[in-house]
């Protein structure tokens, strides 16, 4: 034993500890005691809000980070730049668990840099104590009679996104013509609207201050495990798939230590505990058959049927663009 | 803080020496941070608002001017000019509501006096996020006051009040109001009783009496209360994202969007702050220039 601390030193004092940078609210507590508890790696959770505040930090080089917690689009543009490191699929045995739905994805095409924690969608939420009439799409939420009984995240892309899919288009479909038939469909949407909100749209909702709203996943499952009475509907037209993944930066201190994360996190019965805590849908199938039965059940988490669903590319100048539309759009209103 | 209120409210005519070196060094801590914390982040900003967009946020160092012709696009436009109307109305609110308060603070006698400057302080021992989500639960169309106002009879149904301009109003004059007291009490606190007599005894009324004696006299405080809170008013997005609902943009939610939100548009979020800072700058050292010394 004393002999094994003493070998263990050397080691340790190069693998003491990891520096994760992710989301806030998306890393239980107890994951994180348990990979310290296993390996003895110590874990540095710092959090973002949004995939362009990471980047800000990653890139400014002022902290050095182990592993970081990107969306698609987000990974796509980090790969571009050579970012990132590559995993050795060799330290990351767990990864067979991940579904193949979840792998070869167009963000990380060979699979050679992330590991998915998360996927989600955006789509519908219907209080049906409220609104009776049968809501299946985009146009169904955006009608004169819900003006200012509505609620969408605040966040330009998602908001364009959604009229791109009333006009048959792909999300990633950003031409300056598509964009201009987008604008038009915009203008008679944004007036409706009542709250925009992308950190927590569900308050507006469970308060009763509004009826409807196109929101993420996540927050219409805790809303339906609330309240059965908040219906999500994925949009007919076709709906964003997000997809966070762990990735590791090419300059991390630690990458063995991030490997081991990644590889702890893909353990059932670990995934099992992110996915109590937020009950997006979790890309590890084997960890989804410990799951119970009302959790595989909500259908925000497990959307039932075959959806039409498309992940976020990188779309680089045109994120300008879009964030101008909006911008016009609601200082009309 | 507090001796920059004092500072800033009790700034009177002072004979002019020249500075000893004693002087520079008990200045000097004061230099450094300004040096560290403005002027420094000011030039950074300055030069990032002449280059162009990085891919993954950040900037490329090629010069362009484009950002400044961008932020004159009638839209930016149209938004500054309106986190100046909400400035503008959350400044005169604060003033008219905060003046009355001050006065009878500063008039109190001293034992009450610390009491009531406390009850104005109170506030700040809560973090500002968590007191503008308790106006949530007071605003929202099932909250507290709705459910109070429909208990009483005064409305027959609830009256939407939580996501209005007016919600947003409520929270900045709410957020910023200890910051117009203050120096205003601190300007009260000094005037002199016998000048108010003065006017009395000469034969002004209560109105006269105010109007070109009080008011003259305090006025170091109400510049510095209304420079407290008009120019942070205009910064300040959060009151307007949690209790406005976000459905109009303010300024400083276009410059976040810069930064934080899918434009990655630092350069053009840059030049929109360096406008912001001109034009602060310009009417400061404008009014500076006309006020008689």
């Amino acid at each position: 034993m004393v002999a094994a601390v003493g070998v263990g030193c050397q080691q340790s004092s190069k693998h003491a500890e990891i520096n994760l940078f992710a989301w806030s609210e998306y890393v239980p507590q107890a994951v994180i005691d348990g990979f310290t508890a296993q390996t003895g790696i110590r874990v540095n959770y710092e959090t973002y809000a949004s995939n362009e505040e990471m980047l800000a930090k990653l890139v400014s080089g002022a902290q050095k980070y182990d592993l970081i917690q990107p969306s698609e689009y987000t990974i796509e543009a980090l790969i571009k730049q050579n970012h990132l490191l590559a995993v050795d699929w060799s330290k990351v045995p767990n990864f067979k668990n991940i579904g193949p739905q979840f792998k070869s994805l167009p963000h990380d095409p060979k699979t050679k840099y992330s590991v998915p924690w998360m996927a989600g969608t955006v789509g519908i939420v219907v209080n049906t104590e409220k609104v009776s009439d049968p809501i299946n799409g985009y146009n169904d939420v955006f009608q004169e009679k819900y003006r200012g009984r509505i609620v969408v995240l605040d966040d330009s892309r998602e908001i364009v996104s959604w009229a791109l899919a009333t006009m048959g288009k792909g999300p990633n479909d950003v031409t300056s013509g598509t964009l201009a038939q987008a604008k038009g469909i915009l203008e008679r949407w944004l007036p409706l609207v009542k709250v925009y909100d992308s950190d927590s749209p569900k308050t507006a909702l469970l308060n009763g201050d509004v009826d409807l709203g196109v929101v993420w996943s996540g927050e219409a499952a805790l809303l339906y495990a609330e309240d059965p009475k908040f219906k999500y509907v994925l949009p007919s037209e076709g709906a964003h798939q997000f997809l966070d993944s762990l990735a590791i930066p090419a300059d991390a201190p630690n990458p063995e230590g991030a490997m081991a994360f990644m590889d702890y996190i893909c353990r059932p019965d670990v995934s099992k505990l992110i996915s109590d805590d937020f009950p997006y849908t979790n890309p590890n199938l084997e960890a989804r058959k410990l799951l119970e039965a009302e959790a595989v059940a909500n259908p925000a988490s497990y959307p039932p049927g075959d959806p039409k669903l498309s992940g976020f590319a990188e779309i680089g100048e045109a994120a300008v663009e879009i964030d101008k539309l909006v911008t016009d759009l609601k200082a009309k209103g | 803080m507090r001796q920059d209120l004092t500072a800033l409210a009790g700034a009177g005519p002072v004979r002019q020496r020249p500075a000893s070196g004693t002087a520079w060094l008990l200045l000097s801590p004061l230099l450094l941070w300004v040096a560290a914390f403005v002027v420094a982040p000011t030039l950074i900003m300055l030069v990032y608002s002449f280059c162009q967009r990085g891919t993954l946020g950040g900037v490329v160092y090629d010069f362009t001017s484009e950002n400044y012709w961008a932020v004159l696009d009638p839209t930016y436009l149209k938004i500054l000019i309106r986190s100046i109307e909400f400035a503008a109305v959350t400044t005169i609110t604060c003033l008219i509501v905060g003046y009355p308060v001050a006065y009878y603070i500063g008039r109190a006698p001293e034992r009450r006096r610390n009491l009531l400057l406390m009850l104005v302080m109170v506030p700040f021992w809560t973090s500002f996020l968590i007191r503008t989500y308790a106006w949530v639960t007071i605003l929202k169309s099932e909250g507290l006051l709705n459910s109070l106002l429909l208990q009483v009879g005064m409305i027959g149904q609830p009256f939407e009040m939580l996501y209005t301009p007016g919600a947003v109003i409520v929270g900045l004059v709410y957020t910023f109001l200890p910051f117009m007291i203050l120096p205003i009490y601190t300007s009260v606190e000094k005037l002199d009783n016998a000048l108010v007599e003065a006017a009395f005894d000469l034969g002004a009324g209560p109105v006269r009496a105010f109007s070109k004696v009080i008011v003259p006299m305090t006025s170091p405080g109400i510049s510095a209360g209304v420079l407290l809170v008009f120019v942070p008013a205009l910064g300040l997005y959060a009151v307007n994202d949690i209790l406005g609902g976000g459905k109009v943009d303010m300024i400083g939610n276009v410059i976040e969007n810069q930064f934080k939100g899918g434009a990655r548009n630092w350069p053009f979020g840059a030049a929109l702050g360096m406008t912001l800072v001109v034009a602060f700058a310009s009417a400061l050292w404008y009014t500076g220039r006309r006020r008689p010394h």
